[in-house]
């Protein structure tokens, strides 16, 4: 896929060169402009992971992956509302031991849950099953396989025809990754940094304390800024034309006392309308490819709060935007997002693997 | 246009005075009770939302030292407000007198873009750009000293120092990599 | 007991909370003394709920009387759902003379006239207040006594406060009231909310208000440093003028507590960075909702600190203003129209 160009402001041309100064092979040399040559002799390192979000993007191609991915995984992923978190680099881990780890993260939470450790509210008398699977066709690229799991559990006296449920699920996944940032990672290492958990918090933490100590990886909540939810608002109102968004619900929250929360909802087509009025002229409305530029997304959350003004002389920048949602999806700052049509997963995942990606400590 | 300038009027003889500007008028009270508090000097705090300042206390006014902006990151009108009052200062302030308080900075939810517009413009302007946690009362008493700090340089109290001086040493600077969207 | 007023009267008592259980149940009065005393009423809810059923098996108790008991309860804590509020207008010349009797009469006998099968009771509160419940059934079916509806009415004001009550039914109370109150007509107010005492208070200004002065005496500082001469605001004058200007469009003090407003907007976009969509024709429909645990206090600190323009815009200041908080703004009306149909959330 095309990378999507950097910001408007052209990058000035590299005129030096400096070493990433560490004692493992280094895989890649960066280039940074430095005002005389002081910055080399301190010795900066060179950042792997970028500082922000690209400016522009690529409108979402509606793609219809059913084909790609098993629709049952799809049926899962659509109509559940995920907590994201970020996973750093997982050493050693493999895709074809799943199986195995499989019954290591069985007998992982069986074994804390008799040291006492994890306490559930429906009785220790579950008997819990990991199971790991692959979520093949999200990839795109260089990208690794998206891994699925999930556990399964029924109480420990049932018989043996009552099904198990599902009672917690998770992925760790990586779509459309910065391919500089994933070919520098040294070897033995597979970078899936966006994490998403559904089910009660003591599971969660149990299967990220077991990745913890199995691939060496920490985990860090992923909080979707305010950049971050314009951009997914601007990418599903893009949406509207191919699949009816229903609405555009925006929520803020104003921080005066008692703290005042106004919920936006704009119909879905006068949204639209706005949306193509802030798109350049220059830019082909008909081309589905055509890349977004983060001026327009800022320009039409400014005329969406500008109306607001309009009629209430209350400035929505004062305030926090928490939560934007679609009939599409949504995603709220906490970290939860939902994706209800599959045809707009990639590009949605694209977006919060970026988001995580920038969270990297290194 | 009523610009604020630094050297229309007489300073006092071991005084300092300090005009905090904050949108939201929270930090700004606590930050003065506790500035207030110092006992070297006799230190004057004003207070306001924004500028331009009101004429009818022009006369009252002592001479002001210092200009602290008080943004808060979480707010995009925070930032905003900053930017629309500094054209009311004459630039004579923007040789040392002059300083951004920022807080919320460490917050997940405040977008990157945000915090490098204010670096850029605290760069611009060759002014210091200090990070204050308004949290608790030990980061608004640690914001408070740093602010002492560099007041009483601007007030001119501590002998072979002068604003423009500290200004030079302390003035925010771009990393490198501001520009830097993505990896190459 | 039947069946029904077995279940009524355990929701009842599991309702009531714990220190008011034996207060109540006096008030109530249809338990005597020594029956009160043989209760312990430091065991369980559910204990409770057993001795006070053998009671009042024992004192032959019938559903009817349960739903005294209800009423005394709900009377006390009325905040169990959403009150709507309405409004009669067009009073007869026989209007303010209806007096507490006449009105119960008449409602009654004009209820049962337009339904079969439904049971009233009304009683009238210490501050003027009338209290109706009634219970529904239909043509075939006996009174449902575990969802009735409430309605508060003062009789010497036009408004009436509804919770419960089913779009199939409205008609038939709104014509019952209309009946007895001797008004031509009963109307949707626009104003619902959790608190009933906080719609009344609102409807009726029952709340400190503000009224703006041409030579306002100079407010004190609400800061606390006033004290401190060191530390001056700059631009106090215009923050006592906004919090002025605050208070006079939403009052002072507590304010009545409102949980919600909703403005459904249906007017053009217009922005002059925006050329396109100005000189669109058609309306910009969106809906905005303004929730708070105080609605009114949140609005006035809003504006009192800069936030919310001042002077406070209409459209904020029309929910005290007008004690409502449900509007539709359309480009021909400025402000709001009130004859829309309202959807009962």
């Amino acid at each position: 896929m095309d990378r999507a160009t950097t910001s408007a402001a052209s990058t000035p041309h590299r005129s030096a060169l400096v070493k990433r100064r560490s004692k493992s092979k280094s895989h890649r040399q960066s280039y940074r402009s430095c005002s005389g040559g002081a910055a080399s002799r301190i010795g900066l390192t060179p950042a792997l992971t970028a500082r922000r979000l690209n400016t522009s993007r690529k409108a979402p191609k509606s793609l219809n992956i059913t084909e790609r991915v098993n629709a049952e995984h799809l049926a899962l992923l659509v109509k559940t509302k995920w907590k994201l978190c970020y996973a750093t680099p997982l050493y050693q881990f493999r895709h074809t031991m799943l199986k195995s780890y499989a019954r290591q993260l069985s007998a992982f939470i069986v074994a804390e849950k008799q040291r006492g450790l994890a306490v559930e509210v429906e009785g220790a008398q579950n008997h819990f099953r990991a199971s790991f699977s692959v979520l093949q066709g999200l990839a795109e690229a260089d990208d690794p396989e998206t891994i699925l799991i999930q556990i399964h559990s029924k109480p420990l006296f049932s018989s043996s025809e009552e099904p198990q449920r599902c009672v917690w699920s998770g992925w760790l996944s990586c779509i459309n990754g910065n391919l500089d940032y994933l070919h520098s990672l040294p070897q033995g290492f597979t970078c899936l940094p966006l994490f998403g958990s559904s089910g009660t918090e003591v599971l969660t933490t149990l299967v990220k304390s077991w990745c913890q100590k199995t691939f060496d990886c920490s985990f860090g909540p992923l909080e979707i800024n305010y950049t971050s939810l314009q951009w997914f608002m601007a990418l599903l109102t893009n949406c509207h034309t191919e699949s009816n968004i229903q609405h555009l619900k925006m929520i803020w929250s104003i921080p005066v006392e008692p703290p005042l929360q106004v919920a936006f909802t704009v119909s879905p087509q006068d949204a639209w309308e706005l949306w193509s009025s802030v798109r350049t002229a220059t830019r082909d409305l008909a081309d589905p490819g055509g890349c977004i530029d983060f001026e327009e997304v800022e320009r039409f959350t400014q005329g969406l709060k500008s109306h607001f003004y309009r009629h209430f002389r209350l400035d929505l920048s004062a305030g926090s935007l928490k939560e934007v949602s679609t009939a599409l999806g949504g995603a709220s700052i906490n970290g939860r997002v939902k994706i209800s049509n599959s045809r707009y997963m990639i590009t949605t995942l694209a977006l919060l693997t970026e988001c995580a990606l920038l969270k990297m400590p290194i | 246009m009523s610009l604020l300038k630094p050297f229309s009027k007489l300073p006092n003889i071991n005084t300092a005075s300090i005009l905090l500007v904050e949108s939201e008028e929270h930090l700004q009270q606590s930050l003065a009770d506790v500035l207030v508090e110092e006992s070297s000097i006799t230190v004057n705090v004003r207070l306001a939302k924004s500028l331009p300042l009101p004429k009818e206390n022009d006369k009252d006014r002592p001479r002001i030292d210092l200009v602290v902006f008080i943004i808060n990151l979480s707010s995009e009108q925070s930032f905003i407000s900053a930017e629309a009052s500094l054209k009311y200062l004459d630039p004579g302030y923007f040789l040392g007198k002059v300083c951004f308080m920022v807080t919320s900075a460490r917050s997940a939810a405040v977008p990157t873009e945000r915090m490098d517009a204010v670096r850029k413009l605290a760069a611009s302007l060759h002014s210091p750009l200090l990070f204050a946690e308004h949290q608790t009362s030990e980061g608004v008493a640690a914001a408070a000293e740093r602010l002492l700090g560099i007041l009483k340089v601007s007030a001119g109290v501590v002998p072979m120092t002068t604003a423009l001086y500290l200004s030079n040493l302390t003035r925010c600077t771009l990393p490198t990599d501001i520009e830097q969207p993505s990896f190459d | 007991m039947n069946d029904p007023g077995k279940c009524l009267l355990k929701r009842v008592i599991r309702r009531i909370p714990a220190n008011m259980l034996k207060t109540t149940l006096s008030h109530w009065g249809r338990v005597s003394d020594a029956q009160l005393q043989s209760v312990d009423f430091t065991t369980s809810k559910w204990a409770l709920t057993e001795k006070l059923l053998n009671i009042c098996e024992e004192n032959e108790l019938t559903v009817k009387h349960v739903t005294e008991l209800e009423m005394i309860h709900v009377i006390d804590y009325p905040n169990l759902g959403m009150w709507y509020a309405f409004q009669l207008f067009d009073p007869d010349d026989a209007a303010p003379s209806v007096d507490m009797t006449q009105f119960k009469e008449q409602f009654k006998f004009h209820l049962s006239k337009l339904m079969r099968n439904v049971s009233v009771k009304i009683k009238k509160h210490t501050d003027e207040a009338i209290w109706i419940r009634v219970a529904w059934g239909d043509g075939f079916s006996r009174p449902n006594h575990m969802k009735p509806t409430y309605v508060v009415h003062h009789l010497q004001s036009s408004y009436v406060f509804v919770t419960r009550l089913t779009s199939k039914l409205k008609p038939l109370l709104s014509q019952a009231l209309v009946l007895s109150t001797r008004y031509q007509g009963i109307k949707d107010a626009n104003l619902s909310g959790r608190n009933l005492a906080a719609l009344r208070n609102l409807l009726m200004r029952q709340y400190q208000q503000v009224f703006s002065t041409k030579f306002s005496t100079p407010l004190a500082e609400k800061s606390e440093n006033i004290s401190n001469p060191q530390i001056e605001r700059e631009q106090a004058e215009s923050a006592t003028k906004r919090h002025q200007m605050a208070c006079e469009a939403f009052g002072d003090g507590v304010l009545p507590q409102l949980q919600s407003a909703v403005y459904k907007l249906e007017t053009k976009f217009r922005d002059h960075n925006n050329k396109t969509m100005t000189d669109r024709e058609e309306p910009f429909k969106c809906i905005v909702k303004f929730t708070s645990t105080n609605l009114l206090e949140s609005l006035r600190h809003c504006a009192s600190s800069g936030i919310a323009s001042t002077p406070v815009t209409p459209l904020l200041s029309s929910v005290p203003v007008k004690g409502r908080n449900y509007f539709v703004i359309t480009d021909n009306v400025p402000g709001s129209s009130s004859q829309t149909n309202r959807p009962q959330k």
